[in-house]
């Protein structure tokens, strides 16, 4: 099950304070780009924004990565 | 489970027929096989170099072909330019993947392999595919191109899609085989994302690239690694002019991102089979890189079990170099 997206998990990842440890290509990717995007930008609109994207990333991803996403999400 | 889906490296009249029975394909193959190709549901781009059953083929009278999965609940061909290539996003399906083909050395492969990552959709619309190039005797000579095969249009400038909604139980998703890995030391790092680097910094030292490369006698056959949260991510050397301070790359390097140098691969063939288990599921579709072509003398080598097109680039969400990229689409029913 997928957090909502205004579950502070969110926030967590794209802050780096949550770990997202994998070998998936498109995970990682998304990791970096948070990682870039907060260090370019980490006022509350842009955290709120790149959580967003992260809600949605693990949404459309959620059958594919079950396994990666319950790690992380734990 | 995987969904199997087609792909073989076949004469011209035989993909002549396929064209003309109305299949929906994505091609690779020289400009002289894919202009003898009628009009018809298919996109392709430029590339005499492949990757066969036999090992590693320059061909120009063979056509590879990638059949879109029959169970594809829609097919759409489209072109995009520079100024309208954030649409290539819009216009990919929810559920399914895009086959994209962006000819070598244009402004549309510049956009796209600087702006992707910051269009809305990236990395939640998948889209794979390549670089179209020439044989490597004609660069400079000839143009690489990609053929919209519905609009029957040839383009130098933009790049063509081939857009494939699925059904909601089959998912796409990609993975990288990356033989080189970093040899740690050095962390080198950008400011500014480009195609073309004067300064870096290393280990946060203010550095003009060009003089340190050829200061540590670094080897640029060799790709500079980034690491981008655990995965590989290589950019390769074109040129490097150490009398202006130039450096030329077949990719972007990005600010935020920690690049090192790699260790030397001696065995490109070997290094590929150590990493593709023979017998493992089959990709989709699959592409490797003509450097490793060039520096790893793959002609007549296999690459596992792996087929596809060898490119001048490498598209698995972002534009990659020296790597294999697979499509896999997973059935989650």
């Amino acid at each position: 099950m997928i957090p909502a997206v205004d579950h502070p998990i969110w926030t967590q990842i794209v802050t780096g304070k949550k770990p997202v440890q994998t070998g998936k290509l498109a995970i990682n990717l998304l990791a970096q780009g948070n990682k870039i995007n907060y260090e370019k930008d980490s006022s509350p609109a842009n955290v709120k924004l790149l959580a967003k994207r992260t809600h949605d990333f693990f949404i459309q991803y959620e059958k594919v990565f079950a396994t990666e996403f319950a790690k992380i999400l734990s | 489970m995987l969904a199997a889906i087609s792909t073989t490296l076949q004469s011209i009249p035989e993909v002549q027929s396929a064209v003309a029975a109305g299949e929906f394909l994505f091609l690779a193959g020289s400009r002289e096989a894919l202009s003898q190709l009628p009009a018809g549901n298919w996109v392709g781009g430029t590339i005499p170099y492949f990757m066969t059953e036999q090992g590693g083929l320059l061909a120009e009278d063979r056509i590879f072909v990638t059949r879109v999965p029959e169970m594809a609940l829609s097919v759409k061909a489209a072109d995009y330019g520079p100024e309208n290539l954030a649409n290539l996003y819009r216009d990919a399906p929810v559920h399914g993947f895009t086959f994209v083909v962006l000819p070598a050395a244009t402004e549309v492969l510049k956009t796209f392999a600087e702006k992707a990552p910051s269009f809305d959709g990236f990395l939640l619309r998948p889209v794979v595919g390549w670089v179209a190039g020439v044989r490597v005797d004609k660069i400079g000579k000839e143009s690489p191109v990609v053929f919209n095969g519905k609009t029957g249009s040839v383009h130098e400038a933009k790049c063509v899609a081939l857009h494939v909604t699925l059904p909601a139980n089959i998912m796409a998703d990609m993975d990288i085989v990356n033989i080189f890995e970093s040899q740690g030391g050095d962390v080198i790092r950008f400011e500014e994302a480009g195609f073309q680097v004067t300064k870096c910094l290393v280990n946060g030292k203010s550095t003009n690239l060009a003089k340190y490369i050829t200061e540590k006698g670094v080897r640029t056959e060799f790709p500079l690694i980034g690491d981008y949260n655990g995965s590989n991510i290589n950019v390769s050397f074109q040129n490097v002019d150490a009398a202006k301070g130039v450096v030329d790359l077949y990719a972007p390097v990005f600010p935020g991102v920690d690049y090192r140098f790699v260790k030397p691969v001696a065995d490109y063939a070997g290094a590929f089979a150590n990493t593709l288990t023979e017998g493992a599921e089959h990709p989709a579709f699959a592409c490797n890189c003509i450097l490793n072509y060039l520096y790893g003398k793959l002609e007549g080598k296999k690459t596992g079990d792996i087929t596809g097109p060898i490119t001048f680039g490498e598209i698995a969400h972002q534009l990659l170099n020296q790597t294999l990229v697979r499509l896999y689409l997973h059935n989650m029913a």
